[in-house]
């Protein structure tokens, strides 16, 4: 029997994650707080981490809003800033 | 394997890329599943004659048009692709111009279905169905409305959850990250009671003068108001206001979340025996739907409250929501005393589209 699918066509390609650096030491880390609840505490640990360890410099930016994606503005700035991202979720 | 799978971005063999082959006495239910496909009840199977005799319900429209792009998947909807998750649901072909219509409706930035899907919130759309539509295609909004028996009312609020889970591509875990999940996830779609209503059709009170139309509202399920005695609408309305005013929901932090305030035709009745107007409703409930502000600053730190709101004492009562014009009344259900609020997500507004703005037909 034939039948349809039924979720069609995207209209773009899902983004995939940039390769990650080999070594951290001397580069740019930006934190991207979400604003969700518990991030803030997650990343900064990371990023104090990070720092004690490899001595990577790091930017702190935030969303406006945990409920809506960052806005483009925010991350082409970070993109010329950093040279990786850390950001997530959490409750 | 018990389905061929032809991507549609890579067709192989003899067939379209949007058609699978489904073995003989396969199970329907679990050769899609295979695929991540369906909610795991009962389905019809799309078959293209099913698929094209749908899309009569939309005679005019290109069925390959996208209609509209949805996230979190960014997947296509066009009109096809709504037809074969009616036809999955039991839907008639009337009731696709709703389908595509709310579709539309959800994918209008201020609804940010991009949040809707993927957050860890129970959040799920009710669709409501108003005008000539509602008759014309068998959407009911009488005695029972939001539960079970009405087949334009089930099969096309199923419909909406199968084309978030497929073309959307909220699938739990992955692009829905719901903690729990909810009952209305597996769909939500009434009519609008206008007939037992007191006050104009819902979409006159925003401004949408058609002969059909379809809000969608992204919001918790629906919570009961239980009041069998009273004769003031004000001793109705504490009670409505009393299910609004809870910490246990987004719209306690968030001051631009709505409240949907279904009333049932007697509470309505009453409100209106007494000279209240739909908007006299909403500016009661907007006052009287509030907790001390201290109370909702110790239960919530991260805030995203209107400035005023911010400058409140904390001895002052803070609203549940910045403005009256964030609680939307409409009647809905039958004989008897039960009415319904439903909360938004938040970060979310209430959207109500023509039905004739929609395209040809009505699609």
């Amino acid at each position: 029997m034939l039948i349809h699918r039924p979720d069609g066509g995207v209209a773009q390609a899902p983004a995939e994650l940039a390769p990650s650096p080999p070594v951290l030491a001397g580069r740019r880390i930006g934190i991207l707080d979400n604003r969700k609840p518990n991030a803030d505490v997650l990343l900064e640990r990371l990023a104090d981490r990070l720092v004690e360890r490899t001595g990577a410099t790091v930017v702190r930016t935030e969303t406006k809003n945990a409920a809506i994606a960052c806005s483009d503005q925010v991350l082409g700035l970070l993109a010329e800033e950093v040279d990786v991202i850390l950001t997530g979720t959490a409750d | 394997m018990s389905v061929d799978t032809r991507p549609s971005e890579a067709p192989s063999g003899d067939l379209p890329g949007d058609l699978l082959d489904v073995a003989e006495g396969e199970d329907l239910v679990d050769a899609l599943a295979a695929h991540g496909w369906g909610d795991g009840l009962p389905l019809v199977a799309p078959t293209p004659e099913r698929v094209d005799a749908m899309l009569a319900g939309c005679p005019d429209a290109d069925p390959d048009e996208v209609v509209a792009v949805l996230p979190p998947r960014f997947g296509e909807a066009t009109r096809r692709t709504l037809a074969v998750n009616a036809v999955m649901t039991g839907c008639r072909p009337e009731h696709l111009p709703v389908l595509v219509a709310a579709v539309r409706a959800l994918a209008r930035p201020e609804v940010n279905l991009r949040g809707v899907n993927a957050t860890t919130h129970n959040v799920a759309p009710l669709v409501v169905v108003h005008g000539e539509v509602a008759r014309t295609a068998g959407y009911h909004g009488g005695l029972g409305a939001l539960g079970p028996g009405n087949r334009a009312n089930a099969a096309t609020g199923r419909a909406l959850r199968l084309v978030l889970l497929h073309v959307a591509g909220a699938t739990p875990g992955d692009g829905d990250a719901s903690t729990q999940g909810g009952p209305t996830k597996y769909g939500l779609c009434v009519a609008e009671n206008a007939g037992a209503s007191p006050w104009p059709a819902y979409p006159s009170a925003v401004g949408v003068d058609a002969p059909s139309a379809v809000t969608v509202h992204c919001g918790e399920a629906p919570h009961n108001v239980h009041d069998m005695e009273s004769d003031d609408p004000a001793r109705i309305l504490d009670k409505v206001a009393s299910a609004m005013a809870t910490t246990a929901q987004n719209n306690a932090c968030i001051s631009q979340g709505e409240y949907l305030v279904l009333l049932c035709p007697e509470h309505a009745a009453t409100c209106a025996a007494a000279g209240w107007s739909r908007r006299d409703v909403s500016s009661y409930l907007f006052q009287k739907a509030r907790l001390p502000a201290a109370e909702l600053k110790q239960a919530f730190q991260l805030r995203a409250w209107a400035p005023w709101m911010n400058r409140l004492a904390d001895d002052d009562p803070a609203p549940m929501t910045e403005h009256p014009d964030n609680i939307r009344v409409m009647v809905v259900g039958g004989p008897g005393k039960h009415s319904s609020v439903v909360p938004s997500w938040g970060m979310t507004r209430t959207v109500t589209v023509p039905l004739d703005e929609t395209g040809p037909r009505s699609c």
